[in-house]
């Protein structure tokens, strides 16, 4: 009866109760609609650069980690390649050689990334193929296609099939100068990422270094996250002598702004919530000295200063948790409606793009944030009421019934 | 040995610089049965020894014993108890929960007991109808007239059982015909029930109604007249 008697008391004075309702509900919607697009945009940062060229989980020689030199490569990479595929969870495998070159226009020239890589392949792994946005993925050019970033066409002053000069050293030590044909021009969420590297087909690239195949990096691309530890442990104690890291510890920059923003985003509720907190307390405030008498008389009449402080308690919870769960069906339905279509951010899109941050914003909140959310309003709803309840507790019954 | 027995009770507020005398050394017996009438102009103490026999308030000096237990050197959560399981209280504002229907408000008691829901929900009823307002069970006191929710409040009085009900100023917010009526519902549970009744008023009805009237005048008593034989139960 003291939970019937609490909802009952709640809504005593509807009007009041509706009122801070609403600022619980509106300030924890708003609040968690913000949380949603600030997890969105960092979650579609991370999968861009997944997608874009890091994979779940890459694979160097221990040497290549050290220095990028194209003698340190992967030993019989074509052989680990088809082991890997085998594994359970892994969804394809890229093998690509990584070479650092110079790539020149006839007006200038810029230091890039030789990524010498086998087409089909690396279209199941990374999202290069997609962001072409002129010309085509290493077609429609006769030898020597080469795909390379709008940014650096932009800046090296070349249009699709325009002739660039790549040069770089071979493995005998000698610098290779080689031509290629521009057959795409990409354009992915990282102005960076679209400067600096330059994809060429493995077959083209072999017989320049003046080599049997060889192979610097390989990328995993998994079936699902979940299954990323236990891949990779699979992968630790396969191959001992490699370094096989997953893109948290390739691009931990990336990786420790995630992990941060579950902790930022739950401060950031609590700073919404600890504001509601004082609001909650006025409200319960008003509500016991409206009842002094009352309490008197249950005091009077043997009800213990627990039972009513518990009561005060609950009902403070029952008002923060009504307002807190529609605050989050707001916050959650909000979101969710967003996400249907996204938020086009394309104004800015120059500026984002620097951060390599999608100019596309999917809202999205991971589900382990909801049950945080309500552990936080339920402490919250329990500070808010200990004032109040303190002040119910000391009355004196003898006077607090004669109180009118 | 009597139900309520009070000896040398003295009661000063010290809650300005110079002490105030409420009650000064009051000896009183209350036998189990009692219709009785703590009558007297304002300020003469009576409220403060009502509070002081009902546990809501603690003697100076002297002592308080009811059914047999020393109460006046009980601390306040003892005191609570105490109340629940042996004071039955009637407030002239009749006090019921807002929010609880006539019936609650009788159970709520008895919940603080943690007594079965069962037990709880047959002595409600009971009770409810043992003052007359069995068709009104589920009514909430907004929907009651001030008599039938003073009814409610002496149904709520005796659920826990009590030792004895103590009544302040339980007419003073009603009309003739109604206090007439209650004070009829209070002396039939007197006589069927034998419940002991103490009353603090003014009210010139309950006065001709009580069988013992003790009369104070600054914090003493100056009378103590019993209008009827009373028998010892």
């Amino acid at each position: 009866m003291l939970f019937l008697l609490a909802w009952k008391n709640i809504w005593r004075n509807k009007k009041r109760s509706l009122i801070i309702l609403t600022a619980i509900a509106l300030g924890l919607g708003c609040g968690l609609f913000a949380s949603g697009a600030m997890y969105g945009m960092w979650d579609s940062t991370i999968n861009a650069a997944i997608n874009r060229d890091l994979s779940h989980i890459q694979i160097h020689s221990k040497k290549f980690k050290k220095e990028n030199l194209i003698e340190n490569y992967i030993p019989q990479g074509t052989e680990l390649k088809h082991q890997i595929e085998k594994i359970n969870g892994v969804k394809a495998v890229a093998q690509r050689i990584i070479i650092n070159g110079m790539a020149a226009s006839p007006t200038s020239s810029l230091g890039v990334y030789i990524k010498g890589i086998i087409p089909d392949e690396e279209k199941q792994v990374t999202s290069v193929a997609s962001s072409i946005k002129e010309g085509k993925y290493f077609e429609g050019v006769g030898r020597n296609p080469i795909v390379i970033g709008l940014e650096l066409a932009k800046k090296l002053d070349l249009k699709l099939h325009s002739k660039i000069v790549l040069s770089f050293q071979g493995l005998d030590g000698n610098i290779v100068y080689a031509a290629f044909r521009v057959a795409g021009l990409f354009e992915t969420e990282s102005s960076l990422f679209d400067k600096s590297n330059v994809f060429i087909r493995q077959q083209d690239l072999i017989p320049l270094i003046g080599a049997e195949p060889i192979t610097h990096e390989i990328a995993v691309r998994l079936t699902t996250v979940q299954v990323m530890d236990q891949v990779l442990n699979k992968l630790r104690t396969m191959y001992k002598n490699l370094e096989v890291e997953t893109w948290q510890q390739l691009a931990p920059e990336l990786s420790v702004s995630y992990e941060t923003l579950n902790f930022e985003l739950n401060i950031f509720l609590g700073i919404i919530l600890f504001a509601l907190l004082f609001g909650i307390t006025n409200t319960m405030l008003m509500s016991v000295m409206e009842r002094i008498r009352e309490f008197g008389v249950l005091m009077a009449v043997g009800m213990k200063r627990t039972r009513i402080f518990m009561l005060i308690l609950i009902e403070t919870i029952f008002l923060s948790i009504t307002g807190g769960i529609i605050g989050m069906v707001l916050g959650a339905s909000s979101i969710w409606i967003i996400a249907q279509k996204g938020i086009n951010l394309s104004l800015f899109s120059q500026g984002l793009s620097s951060y390599g941050i999608s100019s596309h914003l999917f809202p999205v909140l991971p589900l382990e944030f909801y049950p945080i959310l309500f552990l936080m309003i339920v402490i919250t709803a329990m500070v808010s009421a200990f004032y109040p309840a303190v002040k119910a507790v000391r009355l004196n019954p003898a006077s607090a019934i004669r109180i009118y | 040995m009597a139900l309520i027995e009070l000896s040398n009770l003295h009661k000063i507020y010290q809650e300005t610089k110079i002490p105030v005398p409420a009650v000064e050394g009051i000896d009183l017996k209350i036998e189990k049965g009692e219709f009785t009438a703590i009558v007297g102009p304002s300020g003469s103490g009576k409220t403060t020894l009502l509070n002081m026999i009902g546990g809501l308030d603690q003697p100076t000096e002297g002592k308080i014993i009811v059914d047999g237990t020393d109460i006046s050197t009980y601390k306040s959560d003892a005191l609570i108890n105490f109340r629940l399981h042996h004071i039955g209280f009637v407030f002239q504002a009749y006090n019921l929960i807002p929010v609880l229907t006539a019936k609650e408000n009788v159970e709520f008691i008895m919940l603080l007991q943690n007594i079965s829901k069962e037990e709880r929900e047959n002595r409600a009823k009971e009770l409810l109808e043992a003052v007359g307002l069995a068709d009104r069970m589920n009514s909430r006191p907004s929907e009651l007239s001030g008599g039938q929710q003073q009814r409610v409040a002496v149904a709520r009085a005796l659920a826990s059982h009590p030792s004895f009900v103590l009544a302040d100023e339980p007419t003073a917010n009603l009309d003739s015909v109604t206090a007439e009526s209650l004070l009829d519902l209070m002396e039939d549970l007197n006589g069927k029930f034998k419940m002991t009744f103490v009353f603090s008023t003014h009210d010139s009805k309950v006065i001709k109604r009580a069988y013992r009237i003790i009369t104070l005048e600054d914090g003493k008593i100056k009378s103590d007249e019993t209008r009827k034989v009373f028998t010892e139960i």
